[in-house]
């Protein structure tokens, strides 16, 4: 079982994150070297500063929000926790101290940003079920829906346990430990990260946040890196 | 289908698959806010007709034989290989468009189906599945480029047979010619359609605004656009880019047909002349004082349909609004922006397919009688010949007792000295 | 010369474009190889439309008639 633990938690992480890099800079290397669309691709009227209006499109979806109101909602905070949580996690290495400019318990909002995002996902998962949605989707869809379903509620449930339920064996100082230590690959896994009664949530967590992060650059989640381009074309 | 053709087919694929097309390829993340975006989905409800269905159509072959994930993980994204019954897939989801690219207002992201669309329909013409009438007048077009001495002698008899037309419409001042042709050194070259109602009305308003202009030998309509063959788009195109080099004139002036303008100011690159939409070249005139209408000549209400490619896809929108504002005092605009009109349900060679379509065209439209009809104008203007035809069969299918018309025709009947 | 003996005739008067050569297309191909369909239209186009239609389409134009703002072509389909 410590066998098991220790290649999730180290060799397996690693993996994962050459993975990433690697297949994220080979996809847009294969886009940046393809030809330039010789013509224009916009849509009028415009409005201008362009480049302004498509950040606005990337990151507000205004067209969501006209045509599929609950949708937005949902994908807002959705992507708003999703955020929440990504700084969370980089406060986690030791001496990231830039987000405390405004002081702060590590993980912002008491636990309730993750399951803000698992209300969210269950609903962005419950809607691929129902006609149309069920007919434009495919499998990759739900695969990623439920890996980061499964990612988001044994991360959170390591937060709620220790804020909700007082379980104070794992803390945040242990997961900086064990980060940090990872980041200057000198792998080190303090007692605490593997041999109490939570360790599993751990262990599983970053088991499936392995898994989505390989899968990562070959997926749709791409998006979160081609929409910007995408919109200034649209945006023309 | 043998190898050799799949290889053939896959290197056209490959031909269409430039920066922005694998962008639109890759990200679709299929949220489904495209759902409500095409009229024929709208109006028919089939699932079939969903932008994002479209594009998987086309994606699944991508996935196939561009992605790695085709051949190692196919579970994935159910990729799909090329056969005959994927060739029908792609020529049912690529003529069930009209390219109006409404849905990419919806997208989040901003994917164009029409671009993608494209790649379908390449896929067809190097299989020799495109529709059959499409091809033949697309060949016919350029045939017309190589041979214009043979015809040129009928074609000035016809013109001149139209002259006294012309002059009804607007008196010219003797020793004038009423439509010049062939002209050096014209400010303005008039592409128009083979038939005279895009001659008549066009040269009656020239002549009023006294504009130095000389009408081109060629039709501006682009059937190699329609069939989605960039080689043949481009030699129909270079015809009359070439006319208007030889010309040396200052301006090229497109009639009332959308692909032709689309695809002469936005999908042709850098030209030595500007590019006008003849609705352009009217507003400028009415501006300019150079002309002047009657705003009593049509009493009933006027509403107007902008057509795609020339409204949200090329960007002539204040310019027949300001027209119109000249011309009635009843203009009726339908509901939502332009950025949002329905398509008339024409577009993408679907009208020049003729009756082959008719039943389709007429089922896939209803929202657009529906928007129409909520103005509760009597006129229904427009700017497109492909408009213009499938809103006057609209018009007849559903008993709309409207009265369709031209945005040029009705400038022509408003003149005043 | 001597007169054209017409197995079809066409009225294409005031159609939009594209659909007097769209018309006549299908149409040739309803009288046999050696007939000939008379086409009457009022587009000036059509006389620069029929004549490459039918280089590209193997058909033979006989003979136009331009006036009183109608044209008339005589197209005898060749294969």
């Amino acid at each position: 079982m410590q066998t098991i633990t220790y290649l999730i938690l180290v060799p397996m992480v690693y993996l994962a994150y050459l993975i990433f890099v690697l297949g994220i800079i080979s996809r847009m290397v294969k886009i940046w070297r393809a030809p330039v669309q010789p013509t224009t691709l916009q849509i009028f009227p415009e409005k201008k500063p362009k480049w302004l209006w498509a950040l606005h499109d990337s990151f507000l979806l205004p067209t969501v929000r006209k045509h599929n109101p609950v949708l937005w909602f949902f994908l807002m905070i959705f992507h708003i926790a999703l955020l929440l949580l990504i700084i969370g996690h980089l406060e986690l290495f030791k001496g990231f101290t830039f987000f405390q400019f405004w002081e702060h318990e590590i993980f912002l909002g008491k636990g309730f940003v993750g399951l803000t995002m698992i209300i969210a996902l269950l609903y962005l998962l419950f809607r691929r079920f129902a006609s149309p949605t069920r007919q434009i989707s495919i499998p990759e869809d739900y695969y990623l829906l439920i890996l980061i379903f499964l990612t988001v509620l044994f991360g959170s449930q390591m937060d709620w346990a220790r804020r909700w339920y007082g379980y104070a064996e794992l803390s945040p100082s242990d997961y900086q430990t064990y980060l940090t230590s990872l980041l200057f690959f000198r792998p080190e896994l303090p007692s605490a990260v593997y041999q109490t009664g939570h360790s599993f949530m751990l262990v599983l967590h970053v088991f499936f946040a392995n898994l989505f992060i390989m899968f990562f650059p070959f997926s749709k989640i791409m998006h979160s890196f081609f929409s910007i381009p995408m919109n200034r074309l649209r945006r023309g | 289908m043998d190898t050799q053709t799949r290889e053939d087919l896959l290197k056209l694929f490959q031909s269409k698959l430039n920066q922005a097309m694998r962008l639109y390829l890759e990200t679709c993340s299929r949220c489904g806010t495209c759902t409500e975006a095409c009229h024929v989905y709208a109006s028919t409800g089939q699932v079939k007709h969903i932008a994002a269905y479209r594009h998987e159509i086309v994606r699944r072959i991508y996935k196939k034989y561009f992605k790695g994930q085709g051949k190692l993980a196919s579970a994935l994204g159910e990729p799909k290989e090329l056969t005959e019954l994927a060739l029908e897939e792609l020529y049912e989801a690529a003529y069930s468009c009209t390219g109006c690219r409404r849905c990419m207002v919806y997208c989040p992201h901003g994917i164009d189906t029409q671009m993608l669309m494209s790649i379908a329909k390449l896929l067809l013409v190097g299989a020799n599945e495109e529709p059959e009438i499409l091809s033949m007048l697309a060949d016919s077009s350029i045939e017309k480029g190589k041979s214009l001495d043979l015809f040129k002698e009928g074609f000035l008899t016809a013109i001149k047979n139209l002259e006294s037309q012309v002059v009804e419409k607007w008196q010219v001042e003797a020793g004038q010619n009423p439509i010049p042709m062939d002209q050096e050194g014209a400010d303005l070259l008039y592409v128009a359609l083979a038939g005279a109602h895009s001659i008549i009305p066009a040269a009656a308003i020239f002549n009023a605004a006294g504009e130095n202009w000389t009408l081109s030998f060629f039709e501006a309509v682009n059937f190699g656009a329609f069939v989605g063959d960039p080689s043949r788009t481009k030699l129909i195109l270079d015809r009359i880019i070439n006319e208007a080099v030889r010309l040396k004139v200052k301006e090229v002036c497109i009639c009332e047909c959308g692909t032709a303008f689309r695809v002469m100011k936005q999908l042709s690159g850098k030209q030595p002349f500007k590019v006008s939409s003849i609705t352009e070249v009217h507003a400028r005139y009415l501006r300019e004082g150079r002309i002047r209408l009657d705003k009593e000549k049509f009493k009933d209400p006027v509403t107007y349909h902008d057509p795609c490619q020339i409204a949200r896809n090329a960007g002539v929108i204040d310019e027949p609004r300001y027209i119109l504002q000249n011309l009635t005092h009843d203009f009726r605009e339908m509901t939502d922006d332009v950025r949002y009109n329905w398509c008339c349900g024409g577009g993408g060679g679907l009208v020049a397919l003729g009756e082959d379509t008719l039943d389709f065209r007429m089922k896939s439209a209803k929202v657009k009688v529906d928007q129409v009809q909520k103005t509760g104008a009597k006129i229904l203007a427009t700017a497109c010949e492909n408009c213009h035809t499938q809103l006057s069969n609209l018009n007849d299918h559903y008993q709309m007792g409207m009265n369709v018309q031209f945005l040029s025709s009705m400038i022509a009947e408003a003149l005043v000295q | 010369m001597e007169e054209i003996k017409v197995d079809k005739v066409m009225d294409l008067k005031g159609l939009p474009c594209p659909m007097p050569v769209v018309k006549v297309s299908k149409g040739i191909k309803e009288v046999q190889v050696g007939q000939v369909i008379e086409a009457i239209t009022t587009d000036p186009g059509a006389l620069a439309d029929f004549p490459a239609w039918a280089r590209t389409s193997g058909n033979e134009i006989l003979k136009t008639d331009q006036g009183d703002g109608v044209i008339k072509i005589y197209i005898k389909r060749d294969k």
